[in-house]
């Protein structure tokens, strides 16, 4: 399972895809089961230079129902940082932010890792 | 302190106007992003984890009031309503955005700051003794000198394209506060045989994936001739630095493979050719060293009643004094350490409200002058002893006071993964972890001066190297895991650490930090600190300690 993330260029916000637009809570974003899907909403994603900047594929994983990133860079993307818990996207809660900031393990942000590739 | 004059007001005018078309063209994609990343870098814009990250020069770590408060400001307007202070003296905000960072870059210029040079390959902004001009250890200002720095290095045509970013340090005590030797160039103010001024320069420091301590290529360099040899220095690592290879590209590995006798013979015949042209003309010097004018201290009586009496009254102001409070060289004067490292606070955070109260004592009471240090601390460099019981009290109130000023929680650390693009592990809430284990203050003097720094990757802006005990984050099969070294030092016996042993998970190295305490505490003789300790038994009964339930 896949999703796929951005920084919003005017802002820098982390975004996520839906249908073809950026949104800002994770817990909103498509999820992508298929592969070619996936790759094709990223390759739109990259085509619009004015609104995102590094757009890429990150990987999720299931847990007890809610889909998280594997990687643990991309659940800090996701939620904000564990500094002050009351800074960005935390502060709004919920079940996906709870489910987020209780995942464990960790793991490489593969899509970053091919960002930082390219 | 550095006065713009009309020129500099205008150039960065200019510059700003050039970056707000720069960031209107980008937005709407006549500049590509690909196009636009170099332009912002080199107005110190980066993009990190959550957001835009604005790194702001503090030229060799001095701040006025209302330079204080314009930081202030753009915390409360254009972040989240704090500042983060970095071991480069500078200051970094974490939540800016793209479309208000021209109206920062303005604001920052109606007070005589910007961002310039804060990223890319070119000088960065000179570390100075945070105590300058106030201790009676120095031999000169060496604000004057970093100063003739900054004026020569702002986008200086020669070495704007360097092979990799370039660092320089100066001070001119022998005490080192400003880890010179970690520095690309490091100067240590000298008195030659015939009684003048000079330097010693040492090239080539410096901590990341390779580190070193820099060696001294010489002895002393008179202070006439300062400028000339810096740029002789330079050019020599402009022409030969590695630029096929990121890696190798500081000046570092040119000095450690060409060798230190081989680099400074190079220097010195590049030197020859320069001769006395590029050096800083007795009228310029004397013109900048007017900015740093003599301050207009009150001669007063070298002890002060209301201190003593609030120091035998008050055993919390005692031990702030112990800790924060330094000897001036003027008599009736103190330095005041502002410690950044509250017990569970990120270290070098300061809120807006921080900023406006440190700027109101700065202008009340230490006339109107504050220093950041590398160590992500604040200075009040110029306070009556008659005020520092009103001072604390001020501090106190805004939480600022923790007297733990090189004690074990007074720990540098990098934003690490929390904020930063780079990193591979979490730095902050390491810190807060260890400053809450250690929260005690009593046992905090106890143990005495210890030094911990904590990088979230290798490149080290957490100062790891030279930590008493560092921690480095790393990427431990997409673990975060943490690599502890010991015996580094930044100060005047500067040295890089000794890795202890197999990178700790997370929830082990605060449990190791005690570890190691213990045995230092079992182990010291009279007046040793943790790193004497470590130097006289060597890493055997630490790593034994912490690694006793492997074996």
């Amino acid at each position: 399972m896949k999703a796929l993330t951005a920084n919003r260029l005017i802002d820098g916000e982390v975004v996520f895809w839906r249908k073809g637009e950026w949104i800002e809570r994770f817990a909103d974003a498509e999820l992508f089961d298929d592969p070619a899907v996936a790759e094709a909403a990223e390759a739109h994603g990259k085509n619009q230079p004015t609104v995102v900047v590094d757009v890429y594929l990150i990987d999720l994983v299931d847990a007890d129902g809610i889909p998280t990133p594997v990687s643990y860079r991309e659940r800090l993307r996701a939620l904000g940082p564990t500094n002050p818990r009351q800074h960005g996207k935390q502060a709004e809660g919920g079940k996906v932010i709870a489910a987020l900031a209780q995942a464990s393990g960790a793991a490489r942000s593969t899509g970053r890792v091919n960002l930082i590739k390219r | 302190m550095y006065r713009y004059d009309e020129i500099d007001k205008q150039f960065l005018a200019d510059r700003t106007a050039e970056f707000r078309g720069q960031v209107e063209r980008r937005l709407i994609n006549e500049i590509t992003e690909e196009q636009f990343k170099p332009i912002r870098l080199m107005n110190g814009l980066y993009l990190q984890l959550h957001a835009y990250m604005l790194r702001i020069a503090i030229p060799y770590g001095s701040l006025r009031s209302r330079q204080l408060r314009m930081l202030a400001e753009i915390a409360r307007t254009h972040d989240k309503g704090y500042g983060h202070f970095t071991t480069r003296t500078n200051m970094q905000f974490h939540w800016i955005k793209l479309r208000e960072a021209p109206d920062i870059i303005d604001k920052l210029a109606t007070v005589d700051m910007h961002s310039i040079q804060t990223s890319g390959n070119c000088i960065r902004n000179t570390t100075a003794d945070p105590h300058a001009g106030a201790t009676a250890e120095e031999l000169d200002d060496p604000r004057v000198w970093c100063e003739a720095v900054r004026q020569w290095s702002s986008v200086h045509p020669e070495f704007s394209f360097l092979p990799r970013k370039f660092k320089i340090a100066i001070v001119a005590s022998l005490k080192d506060r400003a880890a010179v030797r970690i520095h690309d160039i490091g100067l240590y103010m000298r008195r030659g045989r015939n009684g003048d001024l000079g330097f010693e320069v040492a090239v080539g420091g410096g901590l990341g994936r390779t580190p070193y301590v820099a060696p001294t290529i010489r002895q002393f360099i008179p202070a006439a001739r300062l400028f000339s040899y810096l740029e002789a220095i330079l050019r020599v690592y402009n022409r030969y630095g590695r630029r096929d290879n990121s890696f190798k590209a500081r000046i570092k590995i040119l000095v450690a493979s060409l060798g230190v006798e081989e680099f400074a013979r190079q220097v010195e015949a590049e030197w020859e050719k320069i001769g006395e042209g590029s050096d800083l003309p007795d009228t310029e010097l004397a013109r900048i060293r007017g900015a740093f004018t003599p301050l207009p201290f009150e001669t007063l009586p070298a002890s002060s009643s209301a201190f003593e009496e609030a120091r035998l009254a008050d055993p919390a102001f005692a031990r702030f004094v112990r800790n924060n409070v330094h000897p001036h060289k003027q008599p009736g004067y103190a330095i005041v350490d502002v410690s950044l490292k509250a017990i569970g606070e990120t270290p070098g955070d300061c809120s807006a409200e921080q900023m406006d109260l440190i700027a109101d004592l700065a202008e009340r009471y230490s006339l109107d002058d504050v220093r950041v240090t590398h160590e992500q601390n604040l200075v009040l460099p110029h306070v009556r002893l008659d005020d520092v019981p009103t001072v604390h009290a001020a501090l106190a109130a805004a939480g600022l006071a923790t007297p733990n000023v090189n004690l074990i929680s007074d720990i540098i650390a990098c934003p690490g993964l929390d904020y930063c693009a780079l990193a591979n592990a979490r730095a902050i809430p390491i810190a807060q972890h260890i400053a809450e284990r250690f929260a005690d203050q009593d046992r905090a003097e106890l143990i005495g001066e210890l030094k911990i720094k904590i990088s979230g990757c290798i490149n080290a802006c957490g100062h790891h190297h030279v930590g008493h005990i560092g921690i480095l984050g790393v990427d431990k099969k997409g673990e975060e895991f943490y690599q502890l070294t010991l015996g580094g030092s930044g100060a005047e016996d500067a040295e890089v650490g000794k890795i202890l042993g197999p990178a700790l998970p997370e929830n082990r190295v605060t449990d190791a930090i005690e570890q190691l305490v213990e045995v230092y505490l079992r182990e010291r003789q009279d007046g040793e600190r943790f790193l004497d300790t470590y130097r006289r038994t060597g890493m055997a009964p630490f790593k034994e300690a912490v690694y006793a339930d492997v074996h």
